[in-house]
C-alpha cells in the first residue's frame, strides 16, 4: 500500500466520520486581514490551491448569491480569477441569487459582468440555478447558460449536473427529475440549487419542505451530491442518508456569525468572510478546496464516490 | 523510510476501523441509505376538487389563449439573449397584456371556493409544525411592496417568495407559462415570462 493511498485512505476516513479535513494546513502562508465590512483587505496571501489536477479531471467553482455589485463581490472574483492561474476550471456553478434588486440590463453589467469579466472573456462558462431574488426570465440570459429553461441537466466527462429551480419545484419538474435521473448512467451525479436541505444557519436553516420532496428521489437514484446557497456562509453538512451537502451562499453577501455554534449537522463551517469552492473530480474522488475572499482556505478534503461506498458495504 | 512505514502502519489501522464502521450501519446512522420512495406527488381529489380544478384549469386556459395571441406577435426570445432583449421582450409582452385584458377584474380566475381550498389544505393537511414551516416560508420573503393590482407587473426587485413544495404538490399543476406567488397572505398568478399579474386572491393563507 504507497503512501499517496495511506493518505487518501485516512482523508476519506476522517471525511465520514465528520472531522474537518485540511489538507493545506501545514502549508499555508500568512493571511490577509480584511472583513466583509470595510473596503480595506490586506495584500492576499499567495493563492495555494491543493487541488491534485488529476488528467482529464472535471474541475469547477461554486459560487452563489453573489448579484450585489459591491466591492467585496468583486474581491471574490478577483481571488477566483487569481485560482484559475494555478486550477484551470472549466466552468462556474451559480447557486442562484444571481441579480439582487433590480434586473435591467445595467444590473446584469454591474452585477454580473463586469465582475466577471476576465473570466467570460476566457470563456469560462456560469450555468445557473434561480434563487428567490431571481426572475425566470434569467434563464434566457446569454451568459448563464440555462437554454431557456428554469431547470436543466448538463454533463462534463463522467459528472452530470442537475440545476434545479428550487424556488417552484412542482409537480413537473418533480417529474423531470425523477425521469432524467432513472436513466442516467453517470459515474456522479450533482444537484445544484438555491435552498438548502439541511442547514445550520440562523436565519434560514434547513428547507425541510424542499428536503421531504427532493431527498428521497436523491436517495434513489444515487445522486452524490448536493449544492446550494441562500444561507450566506459556508458550510459542509455531515452525510445525510449517503449524500454529501455543501452550501456556499457567500458569494456576494456574508451574514457573519449565522451558523448555529454547536449544530449537529454540521462537518465544518464558516461564516466571518464571503467564500468559494474550488472542486475537482476524477474517478471515484471529489477533491474540494474552499478560499475565502482573503485567500485563506477554510475547508478542504476528498469525498469518495458512494456508488461504490455502498457496494463495499454490501 | 521509517516515517512511510509509520504512516502506513496508521492509515492501515484506520482504514480497519472504517471497515468495521461501516459494516455497522447503526453506528453511522449518517449514512444509512434507506429504501424510501418520492413523496406522494399526485393528491387525491374528492369529485368536489375534481371539479374545482377544473374550473381553475379552464380560466388559466383562457388566459394561456390571450396570452398565446400576444406572444405571437411578438418576436421570438433567444435562448442566449442579452440583458436588453430581455427587457425589451417583457416591456413590449406586457404592454399588449395590459391592453387586451383591459377591465380584467380581481377574482376572475381564483374563485372564492378555490380560495377556500387553497385554506383548507394548509389548515388540514400538514401537522401543526409543517404548517407553521409554511407559513414562515412565505411570510419572511421581502416583497410587501409588491402592488395587489392585476394587470400590474411584479416588481423585479422584489423577491419572489418561494412556494413550499409540499405545499404546491397539493395545488394545481400549472402550465410553465404561469406560476403560484405569495405576496404575504395574498395568492397571486403569475406570468412567468414577463411577470404580469394575472390574478390575485386575498388571505389565501390561513
Amino acid at each position: 500500500m504507497d503512501r499517496t493511498f495511506t493518505n487518501f485512505l485516512a482523508l476519506v476516513l476522517a471525511v465520514f466520520l465528520g472531522i474537518t479535513v485540511d489538507v493545506t494546513a501545514q502549508r499555508r502562508g500568512t493571511n490577509g486581514t480584511g472583513n466583509a465590512n470595510g473596503n480595506k483587505v490586506a495584500a492576499p496571501a499567495p493563492l495555494k490551491v491543493t487541488l491534485p489536477l488529476k488528467k482529464d479531471s472535471v474541475r469547477f467553482v461554486l459560487i452563489g448569491d453573489t448579484g450585489t455589485g459591491t466591492d467585496q463581490q468583486q474581491q471574490l472574483a478577483d481571488l477566483l480569477l487569481r485560482s484559475r492561474q494555478s486550477f484551470p476550471f472549466e466552468f462556474v456553478l451559480m447557486v442562484g441569487d444571481n441579480l439582487y434588486g433590480g434586473e435591467k440590463p445595467a444590473d446584469y453589467k454591474s452585477k454580473f459582468e463586469d465582475v466577471y469579466r476576465p473570466l467570460i472573456d476566457q470563456q469560462v462558462k456560469f450555468y445557473a440555478a434561480l434563487g428567490n431574488h431571481d426572475e425566470p426570465a434569467q434563464r434566457f440570459y446569454e451568459h448563464f447558460n440555462m437554454e431557456g429553461k428554469e431547470y436543466y441537466r448538463f454533463t462534463s466527462g463522467n459528472v452530470a449536473f442537475y440545476a434545479l429551480n428550487s424556488n417552484y419545484m412542482d409537480k413537473k419538474q418533480v417529474d423531470w427529475l425523477q425521469s432524467e435521473l432513472a436513466k442516467d448512467r453517470s459515474e456522479w451525479k450533482i444537484a445544484f440549487f438555491h435552498h438548502p436541505p439541511y442547514s445550520s444557519g440562523g436565519k434560514h436553516g434547513s428547507d425541510t419542505s424542499l428536503r421531504k420532496v427532493v431527498e428521497p428521489i436523491f436517495v434513489q437514484h444515487n445522486v452524490n451530491v448536493v449544492l446550494a446557497g441562500h444561507e450566506h456562509f459556508y458550510e459542509r453538512i455531515k452525510p445525510q442518508k449517503g449524500i454529501f451537502y455543501f452550501i456556499s451562499g457567500a458569494g456576494g453577501k456574508l451574514r457573519r456569525g449565522d451558523v448555529k455554534k454547536g449544530s449537529p449537522l454540521t462537518a465544518k463551517a464558516y461564516d466571518q468572510d464571503m467564500s468559494f469552492m474550488l472542486v475537482e473530480i476524477s474517478k471515484d474522488s471529489m477533491y474540494f478546496q474552499v478560499l475565502s475572499r482573503t485567500g485563506q482556505t477554510v475547508d478542504s478534503g476528498v469525498l469518495p464516490r458512494q456508488q461504490s461506498q455502498r457496494a463495499a458495504v454490501q | 523510510m521509517k516515517t512511510i512505514k509509520a504512516i502506513n502502519k496508521v492509515a492501515l489501522s484506520l482504514f480497519g476501523t472504517l471497515a468495521l464502521l461501516l459494516a455497522s450501519s447503526s453506528v453511522i446512522s449518517s449514512f444509512e441509505v434507506r429504501a424510501q420512495g418520492p413523496v406522494q406527488t399526485k393528491p387525491t381529489l374528492t369529485e368536489h376538487e375534481k371539479h374545482l380544478f377544473s374550473t381553475f384549469d379552464r380560466l388559466v386556459k383562457d388566459y394561456l389563449e390571450q396570452r398565446k395571441t400576444v406572444a405571437g406577435k411578438l418576436p421570438k426570445l433567444s435562448k442566449e439573449a442579452k440583458p436588453e432583449e430581455i427587457e425589451a421582450y417583457q416591456k413590449k409582452f406586457v404592454e399588449q397584456l395590459q391592453a387586451m385584458r383591459a377591465g380584467t377584474k380581481p377574482g376572475y380566475i381564483f374563485r372564492p371556493e378555490f380560495t377556500t381550498y387553497v385554506r383548507e389544505t394548509i389548515q388540514t393537511e400538514f401537522p401543526p409544525r409543517d404548517k407553521a414551516e409554511i407559513k414562515q416560508t412565505i411570510l419572511e420573503a421581502e416583497n410587501k411592496a409588491v402592488p395587489l393590482k392585476i394587470n400590474y407587473p411584479y416588481p423585479e426587485s422584489q423577491e419572489l417568495s418561494q412556494i413550499p413544495p409540499t405545499l404546491l404538490l397539493k395545488l394545481p399543476t400549472l402550465p410553465k407559462e404561469v406560476k403560484f406567488r405569495f405576496v404575504g397572505r395574498h395568492l397571486l398568478l403569475v406570468d412567468t415570462d414577463n411577470g404580469l399579474i394575472v390574478d390575485y386572491t386575498l388571505n389565501a393563507l390561513p
